[in-house]
C-alpha cells in the first residue's frame, strides 16, 4: 500500500477523494433540484391551462354545456400538434369534450379526488403528464383535465437539463480542481516555517549546541513539538556544559599542585633526587593529561563537515615527539606521502591519536632503533617500531584502559591505546595491530579520506 | 625587566617569582583579575603571566580587554586546561604563548626570553647549547670562546637552529629561512648545507648534534656521550 508521508501528499489525497466524492454528489442534488424545479414549472403550466379551458365551459340554456375555444386555444390543442391534449369529465365519469379522437379522457377520474391533481399516465412510449382540476358550471361538478406529452419535440425544460449535464455540470471538476490547488499553495505557505525550522536544525553540531529552533513563525499546532526539541537541546546543552566544567576544574585541581611540586623539585640542591623526581612528576602529569584526554573524549563528538590533514598531523606529532625520542637514544622518521592526506576529523584529536602511538612504540623500541611514521594517500598512518610486538592473546588487551604488560613498569599509564580506540571510535576509524616481519609491533588507524578542504 | 605574574594559587606564584628572580627578572605578583585589570592600566610591563583561572573571573576575559585597548604587552597564559577549545580560544584572545599545567620553570623562562627577544622587543644576547655559543647582535659562531669563521648561508641555518633550540626545525622552514622567497631551490640544497654545517662543527669541537629527523627536519642538541 502506497503510504502518504508528507502532510501535503496527504492533504492532496484527501482533497481528491473529497473532489471526487463531491463532484458526485453535486450532480445529484443539482439533477434532483432541476427536476424538482422542472416538474413544478410543469404542473403549475397544466394547472393554469386547466383553469383557463375551465373558463371557456358555457351552460346552455337546455342545461347542457358547451366549450367553445378560442381559435388559438384550438390551434394549441389540435391533433396534429400534438402536444397538449384536454378532456372534461363529468361526476359520472362521462367524457363531455375532449381533444382526443375517440373522446376518451385523458386520466381515469376519480371523482373522491382533491381539487387540483397533478396525474401521469402513458401512452405507448410517451408519458402524458398533466392536471386535473375541479370545476362546477351551473350546479354540475366537473373535472378539467390539461396534459402535455413530454415525448413532444417541443418541450424544451427536459432538453435544459440534459444540456446543464452535458456542459454546464461539468463546470463544477475545474471549480474544485482550483480549490485544490489554492488549498495546496496555502498549505505550503503555512508549513514553510517548519522548512525553515529544519534548516536551522541541519546546523547543529556537538560544536554548536548553542542553536535553537525559530519559534515565532511555527503554527501553534506544532509549536508543542518545536519546544519539547528545544528543551531536549537545553538538556543536552547543559549535560556537555557539565561535563566540560567538570573536566576543567578537575585539570585545575589536578595541575596546580603539580605545577608547585615541579617547580620545588627544580630548586633542590641534590641533582640527582632532583632529575628521579622529576620523571616522577612527569609520569604522574602524563596520567593526568590522558585521564583528562578521556574525560574530554567522553563528552566529545566530531563535527561530520570537519576534515584534517593526516600528514601534517603526523608531521606535528613526529616535530613534538622527536626531542623525547632523540633524548632517549630513539629515532624518528616520517615516511610515505610528502602532500597533505585529506581525512573526515578533528585535527587536534588524530593528533592526539597518533601521539599516543608514537609514545608507545618509543617507549617499547630498543635503544638506537628508529620509530616510523607512514602517511599514506588513502587516509591510513602507521606508527612501527622494532620492539618486541604484541602477542596473539594480547591484542585485544592492550585497548583496555590501565592494562598493562608489566604491572611494574614504570612507562605508561596504560591509558594509550584506550585514548587511541576512543578517538578511533568518533571518527569511523579502523585499528590494526599486527607484528612486523623483522620483529616489532605496527599499529596502523585508517581513517574516512575526505576531499580537500575549501580554500578560505 | 619588570613582569607582571596573574596566578591566584599563592604557592606557586611565590616558586615562579622565586624562579623568574634568579633568571634576572624583577616580578611583581598579583592574584585576582580585578587587580590586575587596575594595574595593568597605570604600569607596563615587559611581559605578563596569565593564569586563566583566577576566582573572579575568567583569565581570557582580561586578555581580551588588553588587547581591545591595543596593548601589546607580550603575554604568556598558563592554564591547567589542555582541552581542544581552550587551546584555541586562547590564542584567538591574543596570547603570545601558551603552556598547559605542570611546567618546566627552565621552559617557562625560555618561551619568555623568546617573547622578548620578538622583533620591537629588546635583543638578547646569545645563545648556548654546550660549548657552543651563538651571539645573535654578532650573527657570530662561537666554540669554547672562540670565534669561528662560518659561511653567510651555515650561519643562517645554525642561527635558526639555535633559536629553536629543543624543537625540531622542519625543512621547509629552513628553506624560507635561507633562501626567502627568492624562488626555485635545489631539492637538496638544505641537506648539502646542513651536512656542510654538521662536519665544520664536529671538525671544530663542538658537542652539539644536528640530529636528521627524516621527512619532518632538524635539531640541534647536545652531544650524548654514551658510557662505553
Amino acid at each position: 500500500m502506497i503510504r502518504f508521508k508528507s502532510i501535503i501528499s496527504r492533504i492532496v489525497i484527501l482533497h481528491v477523494i473529497v473532489v471526487a466524492i463531491t463532484s458526485v454528489l453535486m450532480s445529484v442534488a443539482l439533477s434532483w433540484l432541476l427536476s424538482v424545479a422542472t416538474n413544478n414549472i410543469h404542473n403549475q403550466a397544466m394547472e393554469e391551462q386547466a383553469m383557463s379551458l375551465a373558463e371557456h365551459l358555457v351552460l346552455k340554456a337546455d342545461g347542457s354545456l358547451s366549450l367553445a375555444l378560442p381559435p388559438h386555444l384550438q390551434g394549441l390543442y389540435s391533433q396534429p400538434y400534438g402536444r397538449y391534449t384536454y378532456a372534461v369529465i363529468d361526476e359520472s365519469g362521462k367524457t363531455l369534450f375532449s381533444s382526443l379522437k375517440d373522446n376518451a379522457p385523458i386520466f381515469a377520474n376519480d371523482p373522491r379526488a382533491a381539487t387540483v391533481q397533478f396525474l401521469e399516465t402513458s401512452v405507448g412510449d410517451a408519458v402524458i403528464s398533466g392536471a386535473s382540476v375541479r370545476r362546477s358550471v351551473g350546479g354540475k361538478v366537473l373535472w378539467v383535465q390539461a396534459a402535455e406529452d413530454l415525448a413532444n419535440s417541443d418541450v424544451l425544460i427536459d432538453d435544459i437539463v440534459d444540456d446543464f449535464y452535458r456542459h454546464v455540470g461539468w463546470i463544477t471538476l475545474p471549480i474544485l480542481l482550483v480549490l485544490l490547488v489554492i488549498d495546496i499553495v496555502i498549505f505550503r505557505r503555512a508549513l514553510w516555517p517548519l522548512r525553515q525550522a529544519s534548516e536551522t536544525a541541519q546546523k547543529i553540531t556537538p560544536a554548536r549546541t548553542d542553536i535553537r529552533l525559530p519559534f515565532d513563525e511555527i503554527p501553534t499546532e506544532v509549536r508543542p513539538l518545536v519546544s519539547a526539541i528545544n528543551k531536549a537541546l537545553d538538556r543536552l546543552d547543559e549535560g556537555f556544559r557539565l561535563q566540560r566544567e567538570f573536566t576543567a576544574d578537575a585539570a585545575h585541581e589536578l595541575r596546580t599542585p603539580l605545577s608547585i611540586l615541579r617547580t620545588r623539585v627544580e630548586t633542590l640542591d641534590d641533582p640527582g633526587v632532583a632529575k628521579a623526581l622529576r620523571q616522577d612528576i612527569e609520569a604522574m602529569s602524563r596520567v593526568v593529561s590522558q585521564l583528562l584526554d578521556i574525560a574530554e573524549l567522553e563528552a566529545f563528538a566530531i563535527d561530520p563537515k570537519e576534515v584534517a590533514d593526516l600528514q601534517t598531523a603526523a608531521a606535528e606529532v613526529a616535530s613534538f615527539v622527536a626531542p623525547l625520542a632523540l633524548e632517549q637514544g630513539r629515532e624518528i622518521a616520517l615516511l610515505g606521502a610528502t602532500a597533505p592526506v585529506f581525512v573526515k576529523g578533528n585535527a587536534e584529536m588524530i593528533k592526539r591519536a597518533i601521539r599516543n602511538l608514537a609514545e608507545n612504540a618509543i617507549r617499547h623500541a630498543p635503544k638506537d632503533t628508529v620509530v616510523e611514521f607512514v602517511v599514506e594517500e588513502k587516509g591510513r598512518v602507521t606508527v612501527q617500531d622494532r620492539g618486541a610486538g604484541i602477542a596473539d592473546e594480547e591484542r585485544e588487551l592492550i585497548f583496555r584502559r590501565f592494562w598493562r604488560r608489566d604491572r611494574n613498569s614504570q612507562g605508561g599509564s596504560g591509558l594509550g591505546l584506550s585514548i587511541v580506540q576512543r578517538i578511533a571510535e568518533l571518527h569511523g576509524a579502523t585499528i590494526v595491530v599486527e607484528n612486523r616481519v623483522m620483529g616489532g609491533a605496527q599499529f596502523s588507524l585508517h581513517f574516512i579520506p575526505a576531499a580537500a578542504p575549501p580554500k578560505p | 625587566m619588570r613582569l607582571l605574574v596573574i596566578e591566584d594559587n599563592a604557592v606557586l606564584s611565590e616558586l615562579l617569582a622565586k624562579g623568574l628572580r634568579t633568571a634576572g627578572y624583577e616580578v611583581d605578583l598579583l592574584a585576582t583579575s580585578a587587580e590586575a585589570r587596575a594595574v595593568l592600566m597605570t604600569t607596563t610591563y615587559a611581559a605578563v603571566i596569565l593564569d586563566l583561572g583566577l576566582p573572579d573571573g575568567d583569565g581570557l576575559t582580561l586578555l581580551r580587554e588588553l588587547r581591545h585597548r591595543k596593548d601589546s604587552t607580550p603575554v604568556l597564559v598558563l592554564t591547567a586546561r589542555g582541552g581542544l577549545q581552550d587551546r584555541v580560544s586562547g590564542l584567538r584572545s591574543g596570547a603570545d604563548d601558551y603552556m598547559v599545567k605542570p611546567f618546566a620553570l627552565e621552559e617557562l623562562v625560555a618561551r619568555l626570553e623568546a617573547q622578548l627577544r620578538r622583533p620591537g622587543q629588546q635583543l638578547g644576547n646569545s645563545l648556548h647549547i654546550a660549548n657552543l655559543e651563538f651571539d645573535l647582535r654578532g650573527r657570530q659562531a662561537l666554540i669554547d670562546d672562540q670565534p669561528q669563521v662560518l659561511s653567510a648561508r651555515e650561519t643562517d641555518v645554525l642561527e635558526l637552529l639555535m633559536r629553536s633550540k629543543g624543537r625540531v626545525v622542519s625543512k621547509k622552514q629552513v628553506e624560507d629561512h635561507i633562501f626567502g622567497l627568492s624562488g626555485d631551490v635545489a631539492s637538496n640544497a638544505v641537506e648539502v648545507y646542513v651536512h656542510r654545517l654538521r662536519k665544520q662543527l664536529s671538525d671544530r669541537g663542538a658537542k652539539v648534534t644536528i640530529h636528521t629527523i627524516r621527512g619532518v627536519g632538524y635539531l640541534i642538541a647536545e652531544e650524548k656521550r654514551d658510557p662505553v
